[in-house]
């Protein structure tokens, strides 16, 4: 064990999963020379070379559709967009080669590509630096989407996605890169995907979130807590596939549901949550299920704090259904 | 007043439009020569040449960066994907530069972008599918999808004047299935405008496209049994008609979001969360969502159908909603 923040844990995982297997290659916009702009990568192409830590141009309709290619042919290729902002440019690649590889070859061909694109607010990033692009990718069928909270689930996940035989777009809050640290098992180990986790257990109500809104959500449910409101908070940790009996769980014991996520409100990931509740639990709940989200504008500069939901925000909502 | 099919409606539009303002010109793979791969810009390049109906290179990406930057001179371009599907290869010139502009600068970006969307006439995965929802999410952008000949005609003219982005969906399986009478004088179709297509008191059904006439006819069906189905029809799917949706299910207790997008994370989960927040004390019945099944389009007939919302689905998910 050791003491690692997020960054830390990422870059122990993609060492270790280089090492594990030498198919891993790594690719991406300075990820080798300068060991990526948020150093997730350093020390990888000093330790493993230059034909396995690539530094690409700048186009990530490139770093998408190289991958795709060297996975066809064996490898298992782990690109990095820069910013999740950027997946834009590789949106073709990413939904109409990379995500429908398996389904158009008959089974034939499998494209275990892992995307890895920083995500989210919270670091005074703009417009272009701070989307969380989720819900286009949840869109997506056969495509895998993961987003840790924490530094352990961050290897955990990691290592889960390059054993996966499908691609896997994985989301990093940047937010949380080097926020917090954690106790990690120095060792391979894997966090399941497809698996939510527990953050705190209550009885009142239930938190989802995912991302930098967990530890946000920890704070507001110790808040709670202090006007007897017990809340029960979920990471979700894997939207897609999502641990519904997890949440249903969850749902029939607290029977209100407040889920909180920082992408816009309208089509966001919260409105697929909220309806796939009210479909299987509608009479298990007590009260209407509200979100707490960023706003439906780009991301702003100067609002960002506003934009972003806050602890007063969560409280609110949290009273709201509880009195309902 | 003419008897007009859906594809003649929007080749008028263009046409008025194009006839009634100098600034507007389209742009778009084969539009000119060729008449358009559906023959909706047929005989225009002959009424107003090749500078106001360009035939571009096969790259989306480029000819939506050509119009972004001809609306913010002034012009008013209408670009044509040839398939919706194809959206994609400009998704990063829609939504982080189209989308964001006005936000950027106070620029307005006053560009329609047309795609032929939906499936049902046996396309495969790359000439079927339904973009909606990956637009939908994205904050200044507005999004329409007309079920009739009336409807794509007085949207396009709504969308050619509105002095944002507007993607215009027109649902290829009705171009020429469709036929109405639409006046010859001038009219507007507001965006944001759901219009209830039939009157009901025991269920309402959203819906939008060419959903809403496999809508109907469940409804006609079920009528001959004594149940009175309400259906909504989006027209505008951003901004939603919250009023409309509301007042319907308000009325009825009862509410069934029917789409041909891919269930998660599509539209119905935005409406059906919408409806758990704002009617929650009208709801008789769990809010039910019916969407394509999660996997590309199928170029199979058996599984299209198989995979594609269809009339027996609806019917049975409408008679389970009447039975509480």
């Amino acid at each position: 064990m050791s003491r690692m923040n997020m960054v830390e844990a990422l870059n122990n995982g993609l060492h270790l999963g280089m090492r594990e297997n030498e198919n891993v290659v790594l690719l991406g916009e300075d990820v080798g020379l300068l060991g990526g702009v948020f150093r997730v990568s350093a020390g990888l192409q000093e330790t493993f070379g230059t034909d396995r830590v690539l530094d690409t141009p700048l186009s990530e309709t490139g770093i998408i559709a190289s991958a795709i290619g060297m996975a066809l042919y064996g490898l298992r290729p782990i690109a990095e967009i820069q910013f999740a902002d950027f997946a834009f440019p590789a949106f073709d690649q990413i939904i109409n080669e990379l995500a429908k590889y398996r389904y158009r070859s008959g089974n034939q061909l499998t494209t275990p590509v892992l995307v890895r694109m920083p995500v989210g607010g919270g670091v005074g990033g703009g417009l272009y630096h701070s989307q969380s692009p989720e819900s286009h990718f949840a869109h997506t069928a056969g495509l895998k989407v993961v987003i840790p909270s924490n530094p352990y689930d961050a290897k955990g996940l990691l290592l889960a996605a390059l054993r996966e035989q499908d691609p896997v777009i994985f989301l990093e809050p940047k937010k949380l890169y080097r926020t917090t640290s954690a106790e990690v098992p120095d060792g391979a180990f894997t966090v399941p995907i497809g698996s939510a986790r527990r953050v705190r257990e209550g009885t009142d109500v239930t938190l989802i979130c995912y991302g930098a809104m967990v530890p946000l959500a920890e704070d507001v449910a110790r808040r709670a807590a202090e006007e007897q409101i017990q809340v029960d908070v979920l990471d979700l940790r894997s939207l897609l596939p999502l641990d519904i009996e997890t949440v249903l769980a969850s749902v029939q014991k607290t029977h209100r549901i407040v889920i909180v996520h920082e992408a816009p409100r309208t089509c966001g990931y919260g409105a697929e949550l909220a309806s796939l509740i009210v479909e299987k639990a509608f009479w298990s709940l007590d009260a209407p299920i509200l979100r707490v989200t960023g706003f439906d504008t780009p991301f702003p500069y100067r609002l960002e704090k506003e934009y972003l939901p806050t602890s007063d925000r969560i409280l609110d909502a949290l009273r709201t259904t509880v009195a309902a | 007043m003419a008897v007009i099919s859906y594809l003649d409606a929007i080749s008028h539009a263009l046409r008025e439009e194009m006839r009634r303002d100098p600034t507007v010109f389209l742009m778009g793979e084969d539009i000119g020569v060729f008449g358009g791969a559906f023959k909706v810009t047929r005989g225009f390049i002959e009424e107003f040449g090749e500078e106001r109906v360009i035939d571009t290179p096969i790259s989306e990406s480029g000819f939506t960066g050509a119009a972004c930057g001809a609306a913010i001179m002034g012009f008013r371009p209408v670009v044509e994907f040839q398939f919706a599907d194809f959206i994609a290869c400009a998704f990063d010139q829609i939504v982080n530069f189209a989308a964001k502009c006005y936000y950027r600068w106070g620029i307005p970006v006053p560009v329609v972008f047309r795609g032929p969307s939906g499936g049902g006439f046996r396309g495969g995965p790359y000439h079927s599918q339904n973009p909606e929802a990956w637009f939908t999410h994205v904050a200044g952008l507005k999004v329409v999808q007309p079920s009739t000949p009336y409807e794509a005609k007085g949207l396009l003219k709504a969308a050619i004047r509105d002095n944002n982005p507007v993607i215009y969906l027109e649902h290829k399986h009705l171009y020429r299935r469709i036929r109405e009478e639409v006046p010859d004088e001038d009219f507007e179709i507001p965006i944001g405008v759901a219009d209830v297509k039939r009157d009901g008191t025991d269920l309402t059904i959203v819906t939008y496209g060419a959903m809403v006439h496999t809508c109907l006819g469940v409804a006609e069906r079920l009528a001959a049994e004594g149940a009175e189905i309400e259906v909504v029809d989006l027209r505008s799917l951003a901004p939603l008609d919250k009023d409309t949706i509301l007042a319907s299910v308000s009325k009825t207790g009862k509410a069934l979001v029917v789409h041909e997008a891919q269930l998660t994370s599509g539209i119905g989960g935005e409406v059906a969360a919408i409806i758990v927040e704002s009617c929650w004390d009208a709801l008789d019945a769990p809010v039910k969502r019916i969407g394509a099944l999660d996997v590309p389009i199928p170029f199979s007939p058996t599984l299209e159908d198989a995979v594609l919302p269809s009339e027996g689905k609806i019917e049975a998910t409408a008679r389970e909603l009447l039975e509480y």
